[in-house]
């Protein structure tokens, strides 16, 4: 992105946590949308086989985590490792048979989730210690004054197309334009944290469910209507999100795939270009240097 | 059959301990609202002084006040359990303290740690100390309610309580609920996509000159606590998410909050189809929830 940025006052820090193991009760069952009892796996742990790029819906899976679902001990740490770490920071396998393999932030969902290419994935399992190079929180466009960035990486938006436009707009190319009612749980948490369920991606359910998000990619950069995620996540009229999908198929009713917070701010200072390839993948995946 | 049982089944009736909250705030007084400004939250949960049904949610710079004593149990899963179980309307006894004696009502519910929001008397709130033990007799889920047709679920309602609600069915058609406005449901805030059953929804109604879009006039500034309001195409049988052509209808139990995401909050009491369930609503005249409905005047 042809952008000014803070990038070297930027603060880089050696983060650490493991991989969380998924979480059940002895009840087992929770709820879809039409009263159906579900039991299906998704967060937590590591999930194999879902990539940037891949769908995000069409899993017989709840509250998908693609990659790897990683939290600290230590609650305190953990907050910190929550709140520092961002899309696209490196995350480097520190123990178990993959140690000293490299995998990318992709998203937020409580836990962090990192994206390791397959065969490393492969290797990886709850429990395995990772290492996080955080750097991203405080990035500031100088150029945008009225544009919030966050959980973004300075060599994610780096690598993303778009960036300051002659009438002084911000172009960012966009794979999905999410409509305000699909703004899901998530609505009033602090946007460092977790991401926003969207609602009406309910692949094989019920028509009256949907809102047309079922095409939805892992990894896609999209913009929310009506979205203001400066300082929390709330709706408002004329305000405008980008994010990123990092999660994906919910049964859960109420949630769904769901974009992690990176950029925010009124709407007109916003150029939208529509572009499929829009996605992490066409960035992260390939030859990028890790330490974004 | 009579009301209250349910395809034979009788409905079940059981006194829970609550205790009133006190407020608790972390290791900085500050919270950030929707402009990044820090605030120090006052009203979140505990024992409120002076906020009353039919007070404006606005009337007071509080976060998410609610009129009356917030109850808590300090075993976390008693606490959903008195959450999940108490119903508006369900009486509620002081059991210690200088208020013991004193009588209450269920107003409402907020949700994710959960907080049974209870009505008393102005005098005898203020004879309350958190700490005190109130008894809740809880009943209302899983009870049918008369006069309402197939389709319509009813939650969160204890008997009796729809007979002192502006809610009419006649026996064919829609259920029609009298309320304060109708709400799309792009305004549901904090607690889309948590179960009904212990969660009330905050609505994201902008106060002052704000208007919260495509004609919903200064909401915050004209909903009053104890209201009716309406969501469409929200449905909220199990959680509460997005469905079109379904109506959900609540009580308002607390105040509007900074918070971004947040907002005056909705205890949901009917929720349904379209073609089962339908609200009318009044800004001007619509009378919902009041101390004197609920015996407490």
């Amino acid at each position: 992105m042809n952008v000014t940025t803070n990038d070297p006052r930027l603060v880089r820090q050696v983060l650490t946590g493991e991989v969380w193991p998924p979480l059940a009760d002895r009840h087992v069952y929770r709820t879809g949308p039409d009263g159906q009892a579900f039991a299906l796996p998704g967060m937590g742990g590591m999930t194999l086989g879902v990539h940037c790029g891949d769908p995000a819906t069409g899993y017989a899976s709840d509250h998908l985590e693609p990659g790897a679902s990683v939290r600290h001990r230590d609650p305190g740490a953990n907050m910190a490792l929550q709140f520092l770490t961002c899309v696209g920071n490196a995350v480097r396998v520190a123990s178990g048979p993959a140690a000293g393999a490299v995998g990318h932030v992709i998203g937020q969902h409580a836990y962090v989730l990192v994206d390791f290419a397959g065969p490393v994935a492969e290797q990886v399992t709850t429990g395995d210690a990772v290492t996080v190079t955080a750097v991203g929180q405080g990035l500031a466009l100088p150029d945008h004054p009225a544009i919030v960035v966050k959980n973004c990486a300075p060599g994610l938006l780096a690598g993303m197309p778009g960036g300051t436009r002659p009438d002084g707009r911000l172009e960012v190319h966009v794979a999905a334009r999410i409509p305000a009612e699909a703004a899901g749980a998530g609505a009033g948490m602090v946007s460092e944290y977790a991401n926003t369920d969207l609602m009406g991606a309910y692949a094989g359910l019920g028509e009256d469910l949907s809102l047309g998000l079922e095409g939805l990619r892992v990894g896609d950069i999209v913009a929310v209507a009506d979205a203001d995620h400066r300082f929390g996540r709330g709706y408002r009229p004329g305000f405008l999100t980008i994010g990123v999908i990092s999660t994906g198929q919910c049964m859960l009713f109420g949630h769904g795939p769901g974009p992690s917070s990176l950029m925010s701010g009124p709407a007109d200072a916003f150029a939208l270009v529509d572009d499929p390839d829009a996605n992490l993948a066409s960035w992260l995946h390939g030859d990028a240097e890790p330490g974004l | 059959m009579s009301a209250g049982n349910d395809g034979g089944m009788r409905a079940v009736a059981v006194n829970m301990l609550g205790v009133v909250e006190h407020p608790s705030l972390g290791d900085t007084p500050y919270r950030v609202d929707a402009d990044g400004r820090p605030y120090l939250p006052v009203g979140d949960g505990g024992l409120v002084l002076g906020v009353r049904l039919g007070d404006p949610v606005s009337a007071v710079a509080g976060d998410h006040a609610a009129p009356g004593a917030c109850l808590v149990h300090p075993e976390p899963a008693a606490r959903h359990a008195l959450v999940s179980y108490g119903c508006i309307g369900n009486p509620a006894e002081v059991r210690t303290g200088r208020a013991a004696g004193a009588r209450g009502t269920v107003l409402g519910k907020r949700g994710e740690d959960g907080r049974l929001i209870t009505a008393f008397r102005q005098e005898d709130l203020a004879r309350l100390r958190p700490g005190d033990q109130v008894t809740v007799r809880a009943s209302g889920q899983g009870w049918r309610h008369p006069g309402v047709p197939p389709g319509v679920v009813v939650m969160n309602a204890g008997p009796g309580l729809l007979g002192a609600l502006p809610v009419s069915w006649p026996g064919h058609g829609p259920l029609t609920v009298g309320v304060r406005m109708i709400l799309p449901s792009r305004l549901a805030g904090n607690g889309i996509g948590r179960p009904a059953a212990a969660w009330d929804l905050d609505l994201q109604l902008a106060a002052g000159d704000s208007d919260a879009g495509d004609g919903v006039p200064h909401g915050a500034d004209v909903l009053l606590l104890g209201d009716l309001a309406a969501v469409s195409d929200l449905d909220a049988r199990h959680n509460m998410g997005y469905r079109r052509d379904w109506l959900t209808v609540g009580v308002v139990v607390h105040g509007s909050s900074p918070l971004p995401g947040h907002g005056p909050g909705l205890t949901p009491i009917l929720t349904g189809p379209g073609s089962a369930l339908a609200a009318a609503a009044d800004i001007n005249g619509h009378i919902g929830l009041t101390e004197s409905a609920l015996g407490l005047q």
